[in-house]
């Protein structure tokens, strides 16, 4: 599934319009994108949390040609499913 | 790094914030909204949300394990794992100054 599958079986379950469920679908991740950028936390109970980790920078190589490269320093949200999203997949 | 969480009580501020209806009606539509996301990385494997990232799950391989403590052996049943792919904008919000 994708966004707007999504968005619109949000609107058909719930009876909203397509641009309502649109607005409130959107809004609801771009909360969560903002505070991944601010490298706060975000923990939705029951779904998973999702922490942001700092990478150091390292000399790696290029498996293939073997040519050294040198990978800058990186920010990378972290997700972690919650108990409850397990067990829905695993139930 | 701060110390800060966003929470779903926060989430559900927001966007009662922005749109016209009242706060439980939104809290309502978070855990709807949930639900339908957690059926569909069931159903079909995968939820792509274009400009932040890909929840997929895959299945782990039963494999053998320990009990730390009595050293006994156990078996460890086959599971599905979820794991998040960053959409290469969300990365580069993230990162502005990474070159790829």
């Amino acid at each position: 599934m994708n966004r707007s599958e999504l968005i619109k079986s949000f609107a058909e379950r719930f009876n909203t319009p397509d641009y309502e469920a649109s607005a409130f679908v959107n809004l609801f991740f771009e909360r969560i994108r903002q505070a991944l950028i601010d490298g706060d936390r975000v923990e939705i109970r029951g779904f998973g949390s999702f922490s942001v980790r700092d990478y150091a920078p390292y000399t790696g190589r290029n498996p293939k040609t073997g040519a050294v490269a040198t990978v800058g320093p990186k920010r990378l949200p972290f997700f972690k499913a919650g108990r409850r999203l397990k067990a829905h997949l695993n139930g | 790094m701060n110390g800060k969480t966003l929470t779903k009580a926060d989430i559900v501020d927001y966007i009662y914030e922005k749109t016209e209806r009242n706060r439980a009606e939104v809290k309502v539509l978070v855990d709807h909204l949930l639900e339908l996301m957690k059926d569909s990385i069931k159903r079909d494997n995968s939820l792509l949300v274009s400009g932040f990232g890909k929840f997929e799950s895959y299945d782990k391989k039963a494999r053998k394990g320990r009990n730390p403590q009595t050293n006994a052996s156990i078996m460890l049943p086959p599971r599905k794992v979820v794991v998040f792919r960053l959409s290469r904008k969300f990365r580069a919000e993230l990162n502005p100054d990474e070159v790829l």
